[in-house]
């Protein structure tokens, strides 16, 4: 949302005036006990939610997140020990530090799964404390390193311990500006796609590495200002409670227990366990020590048996309702559908393009020297038994399957035949596919599932909107335009598959068995479609088992059996080919129709 | 020369200790698919339990290896009946918070009952040295060895032989074909996750004399564990054995050679590049299966 409609809105200024008593409070009592908390949860509401960023959003469960914090806070300390150099400006060069180090961490440890990462991830965290142990002469080592106190706003060193309140404050706003920012934009849509179905992101043209890779070095920069700040606020560090694992799984724990993936839930999760966890320890005393951790740990095991959502995924849709009452429906920028985009180049050249194209499942041989074209503005049918590797042709032309020998090409925009590296290359050149077995993102709504193909080509929210609408009416689904994904039946699902492979506009369409599931009205609507898409230009390629819609719908036909082309061209001319009934039906069926 | 045969021999010892968690972590992962994260706490309570039971039962840590070992079992299949259970079909990553969450709850409530002093068992002859050839190793070590052996000899013999084992390796195989084949998968995943813990209090009986209990002595331990699992292709026994040799190994040999504050730098370095090149173990063993 621009930011004129946003100050406008009165939900801002509610939610600003809430936060503000995060301040406010500890002013009118006046405790310095009241202020010590308030900056612990602005410190910790901040870190969780930029670990929100990575580990909600991009759905990568880092375990070791304070690396990132511990850099901040011994940048700033050492800068200042060593060459006198104010904490603010320490503050951005441990950021950036720790930019360099999410790129150098996540770069290779992105490709892990779940578990592997996270363990990975503790991995680095162990690996940077141990480091900065032993590196002594420079980091203190293990005994520590204390803060040179020089008080001022220029050294972020107070007496008036107030003043740390409001520079931690200002963090967790900025924190909160930026998390929320993301959530708004195309990097916060990209990420929850590459969360719930990387592969389905790629088809959809996101380069998937590079999204999580913007995630992780936002989250870091902003981790390690935190970090730097709270360092100077605890004038002390050592490398086990600026490196600690513990810390680093409460402040996933936080977010957790508040919502994964949602803006507000690291923050609800930060109020509502650091004051309890703070007041024990402040009236319990040493007697208590691990009682924190008891409670914190018994809290995340129910929460996650209970409450999955955390407490924003049963509070967010009341405050919505409540907020939706008293000041309208929450206003959305709308943008006219961007127009359509015409497919350049002479009608008839050869879009696409395999030379005895091979790929070997082990001693399987799925496609066997397949040597095929696609010509501008064509429909081709793919037709053959199942398990004649259609699907292996369709991911290998996809850039899903790296071929065993022979190549791929498509034609780029510019006009030359090019073989891009990555699915997402591919799809970035105007290569659409869907997926036999549908991929849709189940926790998104119908209309943001195509919105992740539209953002392709319209980065602007607004305009990406407004063409998911249009790609929606075009294959019927407006109606369900704000239903989650994960509740359509499977006909409805096939059409969102579609939907969202024809919002990245693309100039061939694969098609992989998209009439399976349908009605026969349905079916013959989605040869409607097909046509319509393929006469604004598009090149397309369909596998179907549907007979009558293949024979009626393409223009030529290519007949798969065990991964060889078997018979190729007019459709008529190849039903009736002996070869071609011989895969379906068998040698005998062939023999008594006397063919 | 000797001095690294020393050192190898040390690392093997080291090694049989490792192999034992790591044993366990890998029979629950490999049959209920779920990481473990508590695991080290797994040991962390069944070495205090070894620690209560020598103090006020006057109990031989190793003789109170039976019913620390039992204890674990329960511990273990109460943990799957009453949380993973409920989690299986959940996000990855809620399993993970569990796991985690149940990590810091035993370690805090470790900390709370026993303080963060540090908790240990009095046997002499474990700590003495029995000289083989021109080499020493302390027989708390040797009996460490021997036992792990027997463990991973005797998993292996289960598995094989046995009925149950059976209905274990096809569940871990594929989950649903084993439940049409009449298969009760929740009581394997019971079993399965009470035998990982019930190796780990094998390991805290035999691992007592040589190192005293504290609330976070688990994760000093199972990091190096998880290491192990992952070296070793994640789902095979025989796998997280050797992975623990090789471990214990570098860990001895990098302690010596490059610097003894180093030497987790170095296996974890070794971790982390066997988790990006080479996911499926040093030695194949995680392919194959699902």
């Amino acid at each position: 949302m621009p930011l004129l409609a946003r100050l406008s809105d009165p939900r801002f200024w509610i939610t600003l005036a809430a936060l503000s008593l995060l301040v406010v409070v500890p002013v009118a009592l006046g405790s310095p006990f009241a202020i010590h908390i308030a900056v612990t949860i602005c410190v910790f509401a901040a870190l969780s939610t930029a670990w929100n960023i990575v580990g909600g959003y991009a759905g990568q469960l880092s375990l070791g997140h304070t690396i990132f914090y511990g850099i901040g806070g011994y940048a700033a300390a050492l800068l200042i020990q060593h060459f006198g150099l104010t904490p603010w400006i320490g503050m951005l060069i441990g950021a950036g530090a720790s930019v360099l180090a999410a790129l150098a961490i996540g770069y290779p440890c992105f490709r892990l799964r779940g578990p592997f990462f996270a363990l990975a991830t503790i991995a680095f965290l162990e690996v940077v404390r141990l480091l900065v142990i032993h590196f002594n002469g420079f980091t203190g080592g293990s005994a520590g390193l204390i803060v040179p106190l020089n008080i001022g706003w220029a050294w972020m060193i107070f007496q008036d311990k107030i003043n740390y309140l409001y520079i931690a404050f200002g963090l967790l706003l900025l924190t909160l500006a930026v998390s929320s920012a993301i959530r708004d934009s195309r990097l916060g849509f990209y990420l929850t796609a590459v969360r719930e179905r990387e592969e389905a992101a790629q088809a959809a043209g996101v380069d998937t590495a590079r999204a999580k890779l913007s995630a992780a070095m936002i989250s870091a920069a902003l981790t390690s200002m935190i970090g730097s700040f709270h360092a100077m606020y605890l004038t002390f560090l050592e490398p086990a409670t600026m490196f600690s694992l513990a810390t680093s799984i409460e402040i996933a724990m936080f977010a957790l227990i508040g919502g994964l993936g949602t803006v507000a839930g690291p923050l609800l999760g930060t109020l509502l366990v650091v004051p309890l966890a703070e007041a024990a320890r402040g009236w319990l005393g040493a007697a208590a020590n691990g009682l924190h951790g008891l409670v914190y740990g018994v809290v995340l095991v129910l929460i996650t048996l209970t409450l999955p959502g955390g407490l924003a995924g049963v509070l967010g849709p009341r405050v919505e309702t409540l907020f939706n009452r008293l000041f309208g429906p929450r206003k959305r920028a709308e943008a006219a559908a961007p127009p359509a985009r015409r497919v350049e180049g002479a009608p008839g050249e050869t879009v696409l393009e395999t030379r005895d194209l091979r790929k070997m499942f082990g001693g399987l041989v799925a496609t066997d020297d397949v040597t095929m074209e696609l010509k501008r503005g064509e429909i081709l049918g793919v037709i053959g038994p199942n398990g004649a590797g259609k699907t292996t042709l369709f991911n290998q032309m996809s850039g899903f399957l790296d071929p065993t020998s022979g190549h791929v090409a498509m034609r780029a925009p510019g006009g030359a035949m090019t073989t891009p590296s990555s699915p997402d290359g591919f799809a970035r050149l105007g290569m659409g596919r869907t997926f036999q077995i549908v991929q849709p993102f189940g926790k998104l709504s119908v209309i943001e599932n195509i919105m992740i193909g539209a953002f392709l080509r319209h980065p602007a929210v607004a305009d990406a909107r407004a063409l998911a609408h249009r790609v929606a009416r075009l294959v019927g689904l407006d109606h369900l335009a704000d239903v989650e994904a994960r509740n359509l039946p499977i006909g409805d699902l096939k059409r969102l598959e579609v939907a969202r492979t024809l919002a990245i506009e693309p100039s061939i369409l694969l098609l992989d068995e998209v009439m399976a599931g349908q009605n026969q009205a349905d079916t013959q609507k989605m040869v409607e479609i097909v046509r319509a898409v393929r006469d604004t230009g598009v090149s397309v390629i369909a596998i179907e088992h549907n007979m009558h819609a293949i024979m009626s719908l393409s223009d030529r036909i290519v007949v798969i059996d065990s991964g060889k082309v078997i018979a190729e061209g007019d459709p008529a001319a190849v039903v009736a080919d002996r070869k071609v009934i011989e895969a379906y039906l068998g040698e005998d069926f062939a023999d008594a129709q006397g063919l | 020369m000797s001095v690294t045969a020393q050192l190898v021999l040390n690392g093997v010892m080291l090694g049989a200790m490792y192999a034992i968690i790591a044993v366990g972590l890998t029979l629950i992962f490999g049959i209920v698919r779920v990481v473990n994260f508590a695991h080290g706490e797994f040991l962390m309570i069944g070495m205090y339990a070894v620690y209560l039971l020598s103090r006020h039962a006057g109990l031989h840590p190793y003789a109170a290896a039976l019913p620390v070992v039992l204890l674990l079992f329960a511990v273990g299949a109460l943990v799957q009946r009453f949380v993973i259970q409920k989690l299986l079909n959940a996000d990855e990553h809620i399993q993970i918070f569990a796991t985690v969450g149940l990590s810091t709850a035993f370690i805090n409530l470790a900390l709370l009952l026993f303080g963060a002093d540090l908790r240990a068992v009095d046997v002499p002859w474990a700590r003495q040295s029995a000289a083989i050839g021109p080499f020493n190793v302390l027989f708390g070590h040797v009996v460490i060895l021997a036992a792990a052996i027997a463990l991973v000899v005797g998993l292996h013999l289960f598995m094989q032989n046995t009925a149950l084992g059976r209905a274990i390796r096809a569940t871990a195989q594929n989950r649903y074909a084993a439940r049409l084949m009449g298969v009760k998968v929740e009581r394997i995943y019971i079993i399965a996750f009470g035998l990982g813990a019930a190796c780990v209090g094998l390991a805290s009986a035999l691992i007592m004399p040589l190192y005293p209990a504290s609330p976070t002595i688990g994760a000093y331990f199972v990091l190096t564990a998880f290491v192990v699992v992952v070296l070793g292709g994640m789902r095979s026994m025989v796998g997280a054995f050797l992975g623990a040799m090789i471990i214990g190994i570098v860990d001895s040999l990098s302690g010596y050679y490059i610097a003894p504050d180093l030497k987790e730098v170095v296996y974890f370095a070794i971790f982390i590049l066997i988790l990006i090149f080479k996911p499926t173990g040093l030695f194949g063993f995680g392919r194959g299966t699902e």
